[in-house]
């Protein structure tokens, strides 16, 4: 099989378990709507805190309500679309601990591109849609802005993913990384929806390698607001370097991988 | 002649706090019992108190003011490791009646001889005591390192009981969340939605002082402000006379919501239907 069409048959068997997750999703119509209603509050509760913030401090290092709204809306769709296209990201130190990888291994398919893509976070719906209602808010539509945001948004969702799939790993030679994972998630979306602006060098250091929080949210929404081929360069560097190392990680580490045989359902 | 049936309240008041506080002495010594796990599960305040150091440090130089609204850089810092570790550490108490009521072991719990009420208030505080004692210290070695030493220590014990209060309006609260699963099947939704009031008007990541005056005011007055700002305010600003007026303000809003919450678990009882055995 030629290479563009193991691509274009991975991409419909993609597109094939996307589907089914929304349709899973779809059949609690209720659920649904409250899941994706409670996560735009919740973010709305965040932007709330920036508001009464800014209305005291109207500036820190530079930054201001809006430079916060566009952050925010980067982080919150990166996010969004990672948990809602990737969802078993956020518990594949636990599929992988407890032998949920088992029934991945006998089918023909990828089993990293599997194993993601078999869950969907409903909620990532609401984180969406506050990314969008954040970007609709910052002006005028502007084509360019919108295609920007888009591209920048795939470069948060990827780094994002990458980034859980490496700490997941270290589940194959260290045991059980859920906690380690946990903390991972906390720390990630704690530093990605606060403006870089405010971390000294040597922070930032750590914001743009060990947590790359800074791909997530600073440089993507810096991207989205002025377009400069730098940023382009450097947000698709990112995007092929982590997505490198996560696949590296994963793969090498699944030949250690030992199971005691458990019987384990698929999905997330 | 028949002795009539003994209410729950009188129960508890027969039982004696002796029975609850074995209780809460049970609790907190299970939480402690794995010290190198509870640290990693309490490493959230690490990260958080990490960001804020570096944000109030760059509004303050912002600001050029060394105090808003009579905060310091390190008050304000002081203030946010307790607001910090009083929301990290609270129980997930509406989570966990929730639980008990829809796979039914709540109809164990009510058989056993204690008011279940009180009995999961002193789980919950046993709980809260555990992780936020050592929250707290992991919160305050950063911020230490960072910006110097915690307030006078005559005030921590003013701070601490507020502190045990506002975990009690916590329970209060949350167990009315529970108890509404006697109602609705989920009570997830009211729990995000109390959640994100605490985090907004409770003063969770912003010393209410620096709201707007006119919200201020009203603000304050909430039972959200009385679960996390007061205990967080007395710490950093000891006062016998901030102390009187907030503490105050804790007991009236804990009556308020005891009777509340009395009044909701006795008609959910009513509403208890068990099957089979």
């Amino acid at each position: 099989m030629t290479t563009l069409r193991r691509i274009r048959v991975e991409l419909s068997f993609l597109a094939a378990l996307w589907k089914t997750n929304l349709l899973a999703a779809l059949e609690y119509r209720a659920s649904f709507i409250s899941q994706v209603l409670g996560m735009l509050l919740n973010n709305a509760a965040f932007l709330a805190f920036w508001l009464l913030f800014f209305q005291r401090f109207p500036k820190v290092n530079g930054w201001g309500m809006r430079d916060m709204l566009g952050l925010y809306g980067m982080t919150a769709t990166g996010f969004g679309l990672g948990v809602v296209l990737f969802g078993n990201a956020l518990s594949l130190a636990d599929i992988i601990s407890q032998n949920g990888l088992d029934p991945y291994l006998s089918l023909p398919r990828p089993v990293l591109l599997h194993v993601l893509a078999s869950g969907s976070r409903i909620s990532g719906w609401g984180d969406i849609l506050t990314g969008l209602l954040c970007m609709a808010l910052l002006g005028p539509p502007d084509a360019a802005a919108w295609l920007r945001y888009g591209a920048a948004a795939l470069v948060s969702m990827i780094v994002f993913i990458s980034f859980l799939v490496l700490v997941a790993s270290l589940t194959f030679w260290i045991g059980s990384a859920s906690a380690l994972s946990g903390s991972a998630i906390n720390a990630i979306l704690a530093f990605a929806t606060y403006p870089m602006s405010i971390f000294d060098g040597s922070a930032k250091l750590i914001l743009l390698t060990v947590i790359p929080a800074g791909f997530i949210g600073a440089l993507p929404a810096d991207f989205v607001r002025h377009y400069t081929g730098r940023g382009l360069a450097q947000l698709a560097a990112a995007a092929l370097v982590f997505l490198a190392l996560a696949l590296i990680a994963f793969h090498r580490g699944l030949r250690h991988y030992e199971s005691g045989g458990l019987a384990t359902g698929m999905g997330g | 002649m028949r002795r009539p049936p003994e209410g729950a309240t009188r129960r508890f008041w027969r039982a004696g706090p002796a029975k609850y506080t074995a209780v809460l002495r049970t609790q907190l010594a299970h939480g402690l019992a794995f010290p190198a796990d509870l640290a990693l599960r309490s490493l959230a305040i690490v990260i958080f108190m990490w960001v804020f150091i570096h944000l109030w440090r760059a509004t303050y130089a912002g600001a050029g003011q060394s105090r808003v609204q009579g905060l310091s850089l390190s008050d304000t810092l002081w203030y946010l490791v307790l607001a910090e570790t009083i929301m990290l550490s609270k129980p997930r108490v509406s989570t966990e009646i929730a639980r008990a009521v829809r796979d039914g072991s709540v109809a164990y719990q009510l058989a056993r001889p204690f008011n279940w009420l009180g009995y999961q208030a002193a789980v919950a505080l046993g709980d809260a005591l555990a992780r936020g004692g050592v929250t707290f210290v992991l919160g305050g070695l950063v911020v230490w390192l960072a910006v110097g030493p915690p307030p006078p220590l005559w005030g921590w014990p003013l701070a601490g009981l507020a502190v045990i209060v506002a975990w009690l309006i916590d329970f209060c609260m949350s167990a009315l969340i529970g108890l509404l699963s006697f109602v609705v099947e989920d009570v997830t939704a009211f729990e995000w939605i109390y959640s994100k009031l605490i985090l907004v008007l409770g003063g969770v990541l912003l010393p209410l002082d620096f709201l707007p005056d006119g919200w201020r005011q009203l603000v304050q007055a909430l039972p959200f402000a009385h679960m996390i700002w007061a205990p967080a305010r007395l710490f950093v600003s000891p006062d016998a006379g901030l102390f009187l007026r907030l503490f105050g303000g804790q007991l009236a809003w804990l009556m308020v919501l005891s009777l509340g919450l009395g009044a909701a678990y006795a008609r959910a009882q009513k509403r208890l239907a068990v099957n089979g055995g």
